[in-house]
């Protein structure tokens, strides 16, 4: 396994007046392939950590590596580049466009990316089959349950073949049965296509399935557990509730 | 590509917005197209008149006298002027005609016939009893319609022309002309019968003249004027050009009026699909679309809203004026010609609105275009 995300001394401080330590030296290194879970209380800065990984939002000092690059100090147009290239996205909300149906929706990163229509197109319909969605092709979201919406987004976060994709609570605003499904269908794609999945979640449960758990609490990690076997082994401190 | 994809997609996805926006503009170059066809087909009917009623230069006497001495010269040296098409020499004096103990003041004026039917076509086109030739054979007269019936007379009637220092003459009224109230004061005699009038030679008052470019009256005018005549175009004589460049002053207000009017619909409708939209541009960021991704599918948006409308516009706008041209509505009429309502829309107009209402709509879109492009993904993103 080889790095595929080197952060050194990442720092996020917001707010002019008041300071407020959103990330505190943050250093986390993350292998290609891994699923790797963020837990941790409200506020306590994962969001913040994923925009950075994301490439949304830029650390106030630190470093950020993507696959052996320095790309702290990248251009606006080299992010938006990466992220359409290496990057795969999945929110709380869907986002998805509206207007456009399910596969318009999956084909938008590829369609970005310069890619033929007709081949995005084909791809787009591939990855809807995959998440079990290749009756409701031309369905736009809101003729789509939430489920069904958010398992969109997954197809689009995969269509650019990114290699990590990013979910900021990708589950919660879904019941369990649904949260389950989205899970199961993130770990198999990952056994498929080894893609490193980054996500942050309140679901403990969720959390436990996944290769290693980070704890952040007040913009430090502060427990750190790594899957061997069946088991989690604590490298610190851990209180997991 | 990508921008064009998206923008399409939002203006197909967003029918009602998307017809409300092109109506507008729309609505706003029909009402564009239809005041300046409108003005255009006034200036057009108004050069008709001057056309036919009004003679494009005048010469008359010069400084410090009354009479023009020696015509035949001066007639031979406009006849050197290239363009002049017809000169026709009058004697004018005022009149006062009386019938039946009526009395009504006139211009009484010694003409030759032919020439003057190159100038008016009185005598060719607006006879409504008798003829104009017949004045030729001496102590007749032509006059207007409601001039005849302001003295009670009728063809074949004597009417008593005096004034004082003038001759009394006895004149036989052998024609009545109608033209709609241009020339009600005019009485027409022969030469002859003027000079008779005010004992004079052989001298007139008037040479008027008829060019094939009326735009040249005032060059025509100037180069009479250095043989030391008074010489007057009908643009310095007749007030008309002032009122002609008011009404394109005011034609380019409404329109100016109008385009901002709707471009600030269309900066509007920009404004608010951007907030609208703030989200999905956060969406469309973290997929990699780049600032300026961002601001084209918005600029493209406003361009084509801006197109439509324009080019509706000027649809609805020419059909509504070839209709309206169809139904030939008189607005006033006299036995040889008629006023039409009539629009005559410029054929540049139809290339130049859309043009126009496409960069203005462009125009419009920049500043929201440009807030689009430089949201903050993660800001959008949270709404
Ligand atoms: N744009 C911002 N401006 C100011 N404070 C912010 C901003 N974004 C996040 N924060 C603050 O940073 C801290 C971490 O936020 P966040 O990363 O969203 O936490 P989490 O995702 O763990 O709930 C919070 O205290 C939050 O209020
Ligand atoms: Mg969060």
């Amino acid at each position: 396994m080889s790095k595929i995300i080197d952060i050194k001394k990442l720092r996020k401080v917001y707010g002019d007046g008041v300071e407020l330590v959103a990330l505190d030296d943050v250093d986390l290194t993350i292998e290609e392939g891994e699923v790797l879970s963020i837990v941790g209380p409200s506020g306590s800065g994962k969001s913040t950590l994923l925009n950075m990984i994301g490439l949304l939002d830029t650390p106030t000092s630190g470093e950020i590596w993507l696959k052996g690059q320095n790309i702290t100090k990248a251009t606006p147009a080299e992010r938006a580049r990466l992220r359409n290239k290496e990057l795969g996205f999945i929110f709380q909300f869907h986002h998805l466009l509206p207007e456009f149906n399910a596969v318009e929706n999956v084909m938008m990163p590829l369609l970005i990316a310069g890619v033929e229509r007709k081949e995005a197109r084909q791809r787009a319909i591939d990855l809807l089959e995959e998440v079990g969605l290749g009756d409701r092709l031309n369905n736009r979201p809101n003729q789509l349950s939430g489920g069904q919406n958010q398992r969109v987004a997954v197809a689009r976060a995969l269509a650019g073949h990114p290699s990590i994709v990013i979910g900021d609570e990708p589950t919660g605003n879904l019941d369990t049965k649904s949260s389950d499904m989205i899970y199961e269908l993130l770990r198999k794609l990952n056994r498929e296509m080894n893609q490193t999945f980054i996500l942050v979640t309140h679901d403990m449960a969720m959390a436990e399935k996944t290769d290693r758990i980070l704890r952040l609490v007040d913009g430090r990690i502060v427990c750190e557990m790594r899957r061997e076997g069946d088991e989690f082994v604590s490298h610190d401190l851990c209180h997991l509730d | 590509m990508f921008e064009l994809y998206a923008a399409r997609k939002h203006l197909t996805a967003r029918r009602r917005q998307t017809l409300l926006a092109v109506g507008a503009v729309a609505l706003a170059v029909t009402i564009t197209i239809l005041f300046r066809s409108l003005i255009n087909g006034f200036e057009g009917t108004i050069n008709d008149i001057i056309f036919q009623f009004v003679p494009h230069v005048t010469v008359l006497p010069k400084d410090g006298e009354s009479r023009i001495y020696l015509y035949k010269t001066l007639l031979d040296a406009v006849w050197t002027i290239p363009g002049v098409t017809a000169a026709s020499p009058a004697l004018s004096t005022a009149a006062s005609l009386s019938y039946g103990g009526k009395v009504e003041n006139v211009v009484l004026r010694g003409v030759v016939p032919d020439e003057l039917n190159k100038i008016s076509r009185i005598g060719l086109d607006y006879m409504v009893e008798g003829d104009l030739d017949s004045i030729e054979i001496g102590r007749r007269v032509a006059l207007d319609r409601e001039m005849a019936e302001r003295l009670d007379l009728k063809l074949g009637d004597t009417v008593r022309a005096s004034f004082p220092d003038a001759r009394t003459l006895n004149l036989v009224v052998t024609g009545i002309f109608d033209t709609g109230g241009f020339s009600t004061n005019y009485a027409y005699v022969s030469m002859k019968t003027a000079r008779d009038f005010l004992g004079e030679g052989s001298v007139i008052t008037e040479v008027q003249i008829k060019l094939d470019d009326i735009y040249r009256a005032d060059e025509v005018a100037a180069s009479l004027r250095e043989l030391g005549y008074n010489a007057e175009s009908w643009q310095s004589q007749s007030g008309i050009v002032e009122s002609i460049q008011s009404r394109r002053l005011s034609n380019t207000m409404i329109m100016l009026l109008v385009i901002i009017i709707s471009a600030f619909g269309i900066a509007n409708i920009m404004n608010l699909l951007v907030l609208e939209k703030t989200r999905e541009i956060g969406m469309m960021m973290a997929m990699g679309a780049t600032s300026s991704i961002i601001r084209r599918i918005f600029l493209i948006e406003a361009g084509v809203l801006g197109l439509a409308g324009g080019t509706a516009g000027c649809l609805i706008g020419y059909g509504i004026a070839a209709y309206v041209n169809s139904l030939a509505i008189a607005l006033s009429s006299g036995p040889g010609f008629s006023i039409y309502l009539n629009f005559v829309v410029d054929p540049r107009d139809l290339l130049i609105f859309p043009l126009v209402t496409l960069l203005l709509s462009v125009a419009a879109g920049v500043y929201p275009a440009h807030q689009a492009s430089k949201l903050d993904p993660v800001v959008a993103l949270r709404g």
